[in-house]
């Protein structure tokens, strides 16, 4: 029962990284400049967004609704120590989430108007991947401490710090890559399609070099991330293995087959879907580490009866959502009309 | 502000935000399927033009319906969550379907909203009327949550801990089908004469006018309907809260003294240290009659309960003769409409009421939900819990207040302005159809001697 929901959980941390993710990546790709391309640019990012926009974001409620049901003191914890954190995150996906509709759906669609959405887009983007980044990388910290003397130390310390910066600033880096190599298929235009593998290209240089300041960065303040690697031979594996395929990634990206953006896409999210499973094996099966011990997802788990009733609810709704999205995701991602 | 009323007022001020949006969301694709389902029967082309108008309404409203939603799924944790370690296991249920139904509403507003053209015309029409059902689905679960709240059930609480979990009668719990009941009209009601008040304001401008009246037509058909079902609705929940939570019912009424043929007050402020209601209109037994049926039953007052579980008295009688005196003037002009639609004319000045009644039913809504939980106080769960050893001991929650008042009050602002925009293109695009068609015609005339 518990592993079923520990995939589910898993499953949907994914899903919104890789779909979620590009979302947000999108925005960030937006701060970018390109010139001429830019109405060009952002009329590819809505109709390349907007159909599965409130879609990607749903599978961080998903995530949020199994963990208060299934996990409740997990979850509580959560949001009493990285209050603020996830206040910042909150506040970013009211912005986003109402600017990029409102953008596409404004009545006026020229002026200053929209240089104010598509900046508020951007940076309120940025802002929330960054955050995101700080509040993963606070989960394992051994800083959490419900029974911490001071507010500092309670609400404070559990998040702040190099190591979640860094992750922070990485996690803004992978939802860039994937935006990259994600819109380089969504349109036709030539130039746009140089400009979306340049960014992509960037990205990947970027998500390497944030990835060594994670590394450097914990092994400054606690325990060093890759003694945690070499410990963990699995984990080490499939990290090596996502940055292998950089290689084939950009050997698919150069070998111009009208394939090739679905041949990218898989690569690259493969290369996402390795890190995060490396980083699972690191601390499977805790959720988090707090000052007084792991809070272990078998250990934390709701009454059975509450268990078997939300694993129903999740099966019975796979039913309903996966066909639906299955659709959605036929309906407008089958190109060459 | 400490810190208990600084999360009181946030998860306040985040709920009656979202309740809004949701109540639109879930209510106004129904009405846009409506339009949507005359379009494709009659192939009248103003049908299409009103289900584009309210799709780009829908759109933006749900947006944002769908963002504080999350919000609100957040604070449950980071405001109460001495709440939530009790009640995550127990409540869940009815969550966990809510995230299902929303899930669909979300995939099938991406197929309508970009789906023109995509899908054959009726595939395309089932998935707006997806986004409706789905919403209005999601709805009547999250409100199971509420009713627990107000009517725990599906545990035992032994030392400050809940055991023997039974998260499915939790989820069906007493309160549940009156209080979903009652939302659910008042959704359809709010939105319904909201949207039709809003097109008699544009219908009476003038301009367009055909599209208006239609629009209006189909919301009322809504609105006017749900008015004349929600005053029994309404008595069936008072009914079932005279039952459940007699102390809610008291503070309700400005009931202070326990009495038999209990006298009804409309209007009034109840006095809490003088323990009486001044100045309202006293209906000598019809509270008992609306109670318990029977003119001369007993009614528990406020002294059956000691002084500190009373909810606040003033705010939840005040907000409970708002709401029902709004309740009672829609049912009025719902009749009305139907009169006048018999007609087959809506006079002036029954059209400037509308107009005037548009943002009352959601002032309805947001008393209603005021009774429904400032009336539940002290207790975040009936009895068992109370809403001050809840709320979460991370210290300035004043500060998450302000951010959240500046964020909605914003984006608040940034919606009216946006459906100004809309209306102000709507408006111009209907002068230049006219434009067209007028010129379309005299060419036409000075074509045909020829």
């Amino acid at each position: 029962m518990i592993d079923i929901l520990i995939f589910f959980i898993g499953a949907s941390l994914l899903l919104y990284v890789l779909l979620g993710g590009s979302d947000y990546g999108a925005g960030i790709l937006e701060l970018l400049p390109c010139g001429a391309l830019r109405e060009k640019r952002k009329h590819v990012i809505n109709e390349a967004m907007g159909p599965v926009w409130e879609a990607n974001h749903i599978w961080l409620i998903l995530v949020v609704v199994i963990l208060f049901n299934g996990f409740p003191r997990i979850f509580t914890t959560l949001m009493t120590a990285l209050h603020a954190p996830m206040l910042a995150l909150l506040a970013g996906i009211v912005v986003r989430g109402a600017v990029f509709t409102f953008r596409h759906h404004d009545a006026v669609q020229t002026g200053g108007s929209q240089r104010v959405y598509t900046l508020l887009f951007g940076c309120s983007s940025l802002w929330s991947a960054f955050w995101l980044g700080i509040i993963v990388a606070s989960l394992n910290r051994g800083l959490i401490d419900p029974a911490a003397p001071d507010a500092h130390a309670a609400y404070i310390a559990p998040w702040a710090g190099l190591y979640p910066l860094a992750l922070g600033l990485f996690a803004a880096c992978i939802f860039l890559f994937l935006a990259g190599i994600y819109l380089i298929g969504e349109t036709d235009d030539g130039a746009l399609r140089r400009h979306f593998t340049r960014v992509a290209a960037a990205a990947n240089v970027l998500v390497v070099a944030s990835g060594g300041l994670v590394f450097a960065a914990s092994t400054l303040e606690h325990e060093s991330l890759p003694a945690l690697f070499l410990r963990t031979p699995a984990a080490l594996a499939a990290l090596g293995l996502a940055t292998l395929l950089c290689i084939a990634l950009w050997a698919a990206a150069r070998a111009r087959r009208a394939r090739h953006a679905l041949v990218t896409r898989v690569i690259a999210g493969g290369q996402v879907t390795l890190i995060l499973l490396g980083w699972w094996l690191l601390y499977a099966p805790n959720a988090m580490l707090t000052a007084a011990g792991p809070l272990n997802l078998y250990a934390e788990a709701a009454p059975p009866a509450t268990l078997r009733q939300l694993v129903a609810a999740l099966l019975v709704g796979s039913l309903f959502i996966f066909p639906s999205l299955f659709f959605l995701l036929r309906v407008f991602k089958t190109r060459g009309k | 502000m400490d810190n208990l009323t600084a999360a009181r007022a946030t998860m306040a001020f985040s709920l009656g935000f979202h309740i809004i949006f949701a109540s639109i969301g879930m209510t106004m694709p129904l009405f846009m399927s409506a339009a949507h389902w005359l379009w494709l029967k009659k192939k009248n082309p103003v049908y299409l033009e009103l289900t584009k108008m309210w799709m780009r309404g829908v759109a933006i409203l749900f947006a944002v319906g769908a963002v504080s939603g999350t919000v609100l799924s957040f604070e449950l944790g980071l405001l109460w969550p001495g709440f939530m370690r009790h009640a995550g296991a127990i409540i869940g249920m009815p969550f966990s379907w809510e995230g299902t139904a929303f899930f669909l509403e979300a995939v099938a507003i991406g197929l309508f909203l970009y789906g023109w053209k995509r899908m054959h015309p009726w595939v395309h029409w089932a998935t707006g009327l997806t986004v409706g059902v789905a919403g209005f689905v999601s709805g009547i679960f999250v409100v199971a949550v509420s009713g627990w709240m107000n009517a725990p059930a599906g545990f035992e609480w032994l030392d400050g801990a809940a055991h023997n979990i039974d998260p499915v009668k939790a989820m069906f719990n007493r309160a549940w089908p009156h209080l979903s009941l009652h939302m659910q009209l008042a959704a359809l009601q709010a939105v319904g004469f909201g949207v039709a008040g809003i097109h008699a304001f544009l219908y009476l401008r003038g301009k367009a006018p055909e599209v208006h009246l239609r629009a209006l037509k189909i919301a009322m058909a809504f609105g006017a309907v749900a008015s004349l079902a929600q005053p029994f609705a309404g008595h069936f929940a008072g009914r079932r809260v005279a039952q459940l939570q007699p102390v809610k019912l008291a503070a309700m009424e400005g009931h202070f003294e326990t009495s038999r043929r209990a006298p009804l007050y409309i209007g009034g402020i109840p006095d809490e240290e003088a323990r009486t209601t001044r100045w309202g209109v006293p209906v000598p037994g019809l509270l008992s009659l609306m109670a318990h049926d029977d003119i001369d039953a007993e009614v528990a007052g406020l002294d059956q309960f000691p002084r500190e579980d009373w909810p606040p008295v003033a705010i939840t009688h005040v907000s409970f003769q708002i709401m029902v005196g709004i309740g009672m003037a829609m049912a009025l002009l719902g009749v009305l409409y139907f009169v006048y639609a018999r007609r087959g004319r809506f006079p002036a000045w029954f059209l400037r009421v509308l107009v005037v009644f548009a943002p009352f039913g959601m002032v309805a809504i947001e008393t209603g939900w005021v009774v429904t939980e400032v009336g539940r106080q002290p207790w975040i769960i009936h009895g068992i819990l109370r809403t001050r050893d809840a709320v979460t001991p991370v210290p300035g929650m004043v500060w998450h207040f302000a951010l959240f008042l500046v964020l909605y009050t914003a984006l608040a602002i940034a919606t009216v302005w946006l459906f100004k925009r809309q209306i102000q293109a709507v408006q111009n695009q209907a002068a230049q159809n006219r434009r067209a068609g007028q010129e379309q015609a005299a060419q036409n005339q000075t074509g045909q001697p020829a």
